[in-house]
């Protein structure tokens, strides 16, 4: 990757910082970059290799890893359920990944982001183990005390005001085909899809 | 039990308090009649301004609960938005409302008759314009396949059968039961599993007839994956609805291979952003 020279460049630099009069061919060679300049360079370096260094992801169920984004193309390996993958790009309904069995493209409904689903079933309950949005696996109860949770809704009151506000943004069908022109969106016909048995 | 036994049951009930009649039996013996043909015919009996007014009185609720995002603009995008949706439905003529609610929850919400609601902390979430498509066609989903309408139905069938009850037993002639329960209550029910299903189904269909890319939905999905079951701002959607992993694996196998080379737009850029 692109990060590892500016790294390596960078350790010389920070580590050894009076060393530009000893090699100054070294100090030549940057004459612009400083020892701070270096540090930011390397925040931003780290920065953007943290932005695009890939998502990790985990398969739903086992399915073909594939030379392109097509349901015909080779298949290069299969998933099982539960492989950690590397997503690395997506495309349509097709994510690129990059795992132990091999690197290609696999159907996105076949992947989930992030880890494994942790504590099994998802009938919950009281107490549900943290899978790991902050990271620190402390459990604690989930009774939804933040926002909208049960009691409030049972206790909202009718707000007139606020409904007729909310009607007031309503729009029409010639207004929506119109915004939907502007972003270049075309109807199509497409059937529903029958319940998988 | 068949059509026909259920009407001699219902006959055998209630013929008598029919002819006779306050207004509350008349009420009551409608309401029966009504529960026995949906059950017949499979189809409700409910008028669409019945079913509007049932929405209108649950969206003033749930804004009792949390009010508008304070931004026309962003109120005007997602009502484009999920109209132009909700126009590729069966159900056009429908005066479809959509909102963003002031709320970190990370849900949406739908009342019959097309009331829509997202709170800002799930649109926050979303990348595209075809997320929120796929959001809002979930919840269009929900609507036209009248999930919760049959909820209140059903319910009413049985309030009015505890009210006579009550009626018969004490003699006291109690005012009809509010029909939605309290407030926006019924927005947080949970409903049947395969609705939800049913209802992520259509919202890909949706969203490709409009022109979006299917995978809008999908997407949301994964990304709510990632939240914990303990976070406070997911627990009413886990509550109330199947795991996202359990959607996306149910959407998977129902999707299959048939949006395999259909194109559409994501349009991120024109996504709006709330601040």
């Amino acid at each position: 990757m692109g990060i590892a020279k500016p790294v390596l460049s960078l350790s010389k630099g920070s580590t050894h910082p009076t060393n530009d009069h000893v090699f100054p061919e070294y100090a030549k060679g940057t004459p612009s970059m400083n020892t701070k300049q270096w540090s930011l360079a390397l925040a931003a370096l780290l920065l953007s290799g943290a932005l695009q260094a890939a998502e990790s992801g985990t398969a739903l169920k086992s399915d073909d890893i594939r030379t392109e984004p097509f349901r015909d193309a080779k298949s290069v390996a299969k998933l099982a359920t539960g492989d950690k993958v590397d997503i690395l790009k997506k495309d349509g309904g097709w994510y690129q990944v990059k795992s132990a069995k091999g690197k290609g493209w696999v159907r996105m409904l076949s992947i989930r982001k992030g880890d494994a689903r942790k504590g099994g079933s998802d009938t919950g309950g009281l107490l549900a183990l943290s899978s790991g949005r902050a990271g620190t696996g402390k459990v604690v109860a989930t009774t939804g005390i933040r926002g909208l949770n049960e009691e409030e809704l049972k206790a909202a009151k009718f707000d007139e005001a606020e409904l007729k506000r909310a009607e007031s943004y309503a729009t029409n069908k010639s207004a929506a085909a119109k915004f939907a022109a502007a972003g270049k969106l075309a109807a199509r016909p497409f059937d529903y899809l029958p319940a998988p048995k | 039990m068949t059509h026909k036994t259920l009407w001699i049951l219902a006959l055998a009930l209630f013929s008598g308090n029919a002819l006779a009649a306050n207004p509350f039996e008349q009420e009551l013996f409608k309401a029966i009649k009504q529960g026995v043909q949906e059950k017949v015919t499979g189809k409700s009996a409910t008028s669409v301004e019945e079913e509007t007014a049932i929405g209108r009185q649950i969206a003033g609720n749930l804004l009792g609960a949390a009010p508008l995002v304070k931004d026309a603009k962003l109120q005007k995008y997602v009502n484009n938005v999920g109209r132009w949706v909700a126009d590729q439905s069966e159900r056009p003529d429908l005066v479809w409302h959509f909102g963003v609610i002031e709320s970190n929850d990370v849900n949406a919400f739908a009342a019959p008759g097309g009331y829509i609601f997202v709170t800002k902390g799930l649109y926050k979430l979303l990348q595209s314009e075809a997320e929120l498509a796929g959001v809002l066609a979930h919840e269009v989903g929900h609507v036209i396949r009248q999930h919760h309408l049959k909820i209140l139905q059903q319910s009413k069938l049985l309030d009015l059968g505890s009210q006579a009850i009550a009626k018969n037993v004490g003699g006291g002639n109690d005012k009809v039961q509010g029909l939605i329960g309290s407030g926006a209550e019924i927005v947080s029910r949970s409903l049947d599993k395969d609705a939800e299903f049913e209802a992520d189904r259509i919202a890909v269909v949706l969203a490709t007839r409009a022109g979006y890319d299917a995978f809008g939905l999908p997407a949301v999905l994964q990304q709510i994956g990632h939240f914990a079951k303990d976070d406070g701002d997911v627990a009413l959607l886990f509550k109330t609805h199947p795991h996202p992993d359990d959607r996306l694996g149910k959407l998977g196998t129902a999707m299959d291979d048939r949006f395999d080379g259909v194109k559409g737009k994501t349009l991120e850029k024109r996504l709006y952003r709330v601040k």
